[in-house]
């Protein structure tokens, strides 16, 4: 059966610590974009970690969680876009062929869940930074869509691997920059249809639940939801 | 109706081709500096990036698509009037056909330079052309932008067609009268041998015909497709099944405003007081209040149904508009768009030329400001409120001055096209003076009569 | 290519360029070598309805509209499927349904519409711009033009008295009997 890549995100384990949100930016050669683009809110980040504050003081909790492309099954950015540079591909992804977008952005409009990042400008690296680029990613010019692939260069990458060493691939094998980088192992990768899988088992969970779920998006990416969402506070009570 | 030999009305239909005065002259250059330094802003936009607009994320559609939406459905004022009216055998379209099927044409293609404009990358807008590429791809037809380009490139062929077609006899007739070599010689290319024998004349009315009956189901699904780009997408208020007839319905709105003021500015500027009558301006002025107590059934129809659903997401957006940041825009919409016009088009003594325009220019503020509140408030509110707006949409310089400058390059493109093609068909307005005329003729007649009655007492009473 | 001759008078009222074809045709003359040109299509006045007028531009439209829209509908469906891998996007048949219809009906539209701009320039001989057709400037100016084609040399009295009978203005003749 072909492969449907997918993600589960635990919440009690996130800590918030956005090192998935740096390590993603090293992998995929995403520029930064300045203060003041920043502050227009141009700033790139495929995965970045949502927080909302509940609560007024000294009562606050902070819940928050990491937003990335939720790869959805039936993706509602995928139809829009004119010329194909969004298409679902044959593993489950949402791919983003770079060299087809020419910058309508109706994409972007049509996600519901905001993971598309345009370039309004051609990225600048300020030396020495541009010789640290990933030579397995593209860099995007200006007026180009581009959103997480899951380091779609890693699944690759592992993929040819295997076949040429005649073997399947193992479940844990490879993982995407931010599962590889996260520090409390919140973040767990690898194939849904493989009823194996870690991920397939987490997906099971009974704390299994996906965002906007109700805008029938089918994501992959699947969230374990914190027993309590009190936080730190009642966690002694809890445990 | 004022009976003018067909000399009178050659005279002063064809005179603003004639003569060109110093202010038409200033005018003129004074509105290509300004289109001119729209395409400064597009190159400074193609050079830098698109990033030089005030557009974001979220808010990743703006100006750009406001001003689409906005020139595509202030083209429809070409089809209803020309061609509904046409077809219902209303006799006192005769004189407006023209203005508004150029308006249509014009505004077209401006409303399609968009689509251009607002890309990433520009330069690669030909990919929307369906065509083997050496990349072995075709374009999605899937996507309501390539429904777009199919419908807005027919409505345009259509719309040029139908605007051309009947010129044909009028370049004859000038094509008659030129004094110089070259302008006869551009005229008779033109007119294509036209002679007016009984065989072209029939062939002539038969295709207005139907390209009359065609053109209409071509123009509502032009706008229905382009309201289709919103609502195909699940964005908040915009996923809506009203869009399509919303959009047409404001289309129309829309065009008959812009009509009304560009036949006011005729009628001033070339003197066609005897040909632009109040008797018209009074007809499309009951047509705009029409179309405004539509607009206003479908705003109510869209919010009273979203507010009663009381989804979160799209209570949101509700709120941002009636009540939040975007509430001035969207009460001085309403101001513009009902509460100025329905009185002065209600009531008939205040249903002059002069409070027509102004209740058509209040329209046309009101339905720009109609696209950019559909388009941004919801663009800035969608499902997660982590990614609403850091700082609130603002335009840049390149949008200001490519929206102004769309205004200047209509105005130019007019201005052009009524010095050189007579602005109100002449065959078609003699046509309608024949004495075996219908009893509307003798209804515009008592009109007319009343107004010359109305005009002699003037000039009396100013002559004393 | 010189110009065919031809007698015409230009008459100042439909009425009178009605008379002058009555008496045209009293006189025998056929509805083929009668010539009638105008300023204006003067519907409720037989003059112009000497040669019947009928045509198929309706029926030639639809067909054209029906034949764009197989073509219409085809490119569609080809657009879609013409990959060596399928494209799929979101959850959407390779084929969709709306969209195909979509593209089908305006490509439908604009074959009507060039259909019948096409079938008027091939009927009614547009564009022509041949210098030795029978045409008088006066036409614009709001005079009708109706006159004889290739009359037989003998009868150009009588048919100069007819036109001047009617109403003419003036009375000129192409070719032949130019004056």
């Amino acid at each position: 059966m072909a492969r449907q890549w997918g993600m589960v995100i635990d919440l009690d384990r996130c800590t918030g610590c956005e090192a998935c949100v740096v390590a993603c930016h090293a992998e995929n050669n995403i520029s930064t974009v300045g203060e003041k683009e920043a502050a227009r809110g141009r700033a790139k980040h495929w995965i970045r970690v949502e927080r909302y504050y509940e609560g007024d003081f000294p009562n606050v909790t902070a819940k928050f969680m990491p937003v990335l492309c939720q790869q959805c099954g039936e993706a509602p950015c995928e139809p829009v876009c004119p010329t194909f540079a969004s298409y679902h591909t044959s593993e489950g992804l949402n791919g983003q062929v770079y060299n087809r977008c020419i910058g309508t952005r109706y994409c972007a409009n049509a996600c519901p869940y905001n993971v598309r990042f345009f370039n309004w400008f051609n990225p600048v690296w300020d030396e020495p930074l541009n010789l640290q680029l990933n030579p397995d990613v593209s860099v995007r010019g200006v007026g180009v869509m581009e959103k997480c692939t899951f380091c779609v260069q890693r699944i690759k990458a592992a993929e040819i691997q295997a076949e040429a060493e005649k073997r399947p691939l193992k479940d844990g094998e490879f993982a995407p920059a931010c599962v590889q980088t996260c520090a409390p192992k919140a973040m767990v990768f690898g194939d849904l249809n493989d009823p194996q899988s870690e991920v397939s088992r987490l997906a099971r969970s009974n704390r299994a639940t996906k965002l906007l779920e109700e805008t029938g998006t089918l994501p992959h990416v699947t969230y374990l939801k914190r027993d309590s969402w009190n936080g730190t506070q009642n966690a002694a009570e809890n445990s | 109706m004022l009976q003018k030999t067909p000399e009178q009305i050659n005279e002063d239909l064809l005179r603003p081709l004639g003569t060109t005065s110093i202010t038409y002259r200033l005018v003129l250059i004074l509105l290509f500096i300004v289109v001119a330094a729209g395409g400064y802003a597009f190159g400074s936009q193609i050079y830098n990036g698109i990033g030089l607009a005030g557009i974001q994320r979220p808010v990743f559609w703006a100006f750009y698509i406001t001003n689409f939406v906005f020139w595509i459905g202030l083209s429809h004022a070409g089809t209803l009037i020309s061609a509904i009216l046409r077809l219902c055998n209303a006799t006192w379209r005769r004189p407006v056909t023209r203005c508004a099927e150029v308006i249509t044409v014009f505004a077209l293609s401006i409303g399609a330079s968009f689509p251009v404009i607002h890309l990433g990358r520009p330069w690669l807008a030909f990919w929307l052309f369906p065509y083997p590429s050496e990349r072995g791809i075709w374009p999605n037809i899937r996507s309501p932008l390539l429904w777009d380009f199919f419908a807005i490139n027919t409505y345009l062929i259509g719309s040029v067609t139908f605007l051309l077609l009947p010129m044909i006899p009028d370049f004859a007739l000038v094509r008659d009268r030129a004094v110089s070599n070259i302008r006869k010689k551009i005229y008779s290319v033109l007119a294509l041998g036209w002679s007016g024998t009984p065989k072209q004349w029939h062939r002539l009315e038969t295709a207005m015909h139907i390209m009359a009956i065609a053109v209409i189901p071509v123009a509502v699904s032009v706008h229905s497709i382009v309201s289709w780009d919103f609502a195909m997408a699940p964005v908040p208020m915009w996923h809506s099944t009203i869009f399509a007839p919303y959009f047409v319905a404001g289309a129309i709105f829309s065009g008959i405003a812009a009509l009304i003021i560009a036949m006011a500015m005729l009628r001033k500027f070339l003197h066609l007081e005897e040909y632009l009558l109040p008797i018209h301006f009074e007809n499309l002025g009951k047509l705009l209040l029409v179309m405004s107590l539509l607009w206003v059934y479908f705003v109510a129809s869209e919010r009273l149904t979203t507010w009663y659903g009381n989804e979160p997401a799209d209570m949101a957006v509700f709120w941002m508009t009636q009540r939040g940041g975007f509430s001035p825009l969207f009460w001085t919409m309403v101001f513009c768009n009902f509460i100025v016009p329905f009185p002065l088009l209600a009531i008939k003594k205040l249903r002059t030329i002069t409070g027509c325009v102004i209740a058509s220019i209040g329209v046309v503020i009101g339905m720009w400001l109609e696209r950019f509140l559909i388009i941004v408030p919801s663009l800035s509110h969608k499902y997660l409120a982590f990614s609403w707006t850091a700082s609130a949409y603002r335009p840049t310089w390149t949008e200001i001055t490519i929206t102004v400058a769309t205004f200047a390059a209509m105005a130019l493109l007019y201005m052009l096209f009524a010095k050189f093609i007579p602005i109100i068909s002449v065959w078609e307005l003699k046509a309608g003076q024949h004495p075996a005329a219908t009893e509307e003729l003798a209804r515009l007649a008592d009109g007319q009569s009343r107004l010359a009655d109305r005009l002699r007492t003037q000039r009396e009473a100013g002559a004393d | 290519m010189a110009t065919a001759d031809s007698i015409y008078g230009l008459f100042p009222t439909p009425a009178d360029a009605q008379r002058a074809m009555d008496s045209l045709r009293d006189a025998g003359v056929a509805p083929a070598r009668i010539v009638v040109m105008t300023a204006q299509p003067f519907e409720e006045y037989g003059f112009m309805h000497v040669k019947p007028m009928r045509t198929n531009m309706y029926k030639i439209a639809a067909c054209g509209g029906i034949i764009g829209g197989a073509l219409g509908f085809w490119l569609a469906w080809y657009m879609q499927v013409a990959y060596p891998f399928p494209l799929t996007t979101g959850g959407m048949p390779l084929v969709a349904p709306w969209p195909t219809g979509i593209v089908t009906y305006e490509l439908t539209m604009l074959s009507a519409i060039l259909t019948t701009v096409i079938t008027l320039l091939v009927t009614t001989g547009l564009p022509s711009w041949r210098k030795d057709k029978i045409y008088d400037p006066e036409v614009s100016n709001g005079m009708l033009l109706i006159g004889v084609i290739d009359p037989a040399e003998n009868a150009r009295e009588d048919l100069e008295a007819r036109l001047q009978r009617a109403g003419a203005e003036k009375i000129k003749g192409t070719g032949r009997f130019t004056r």
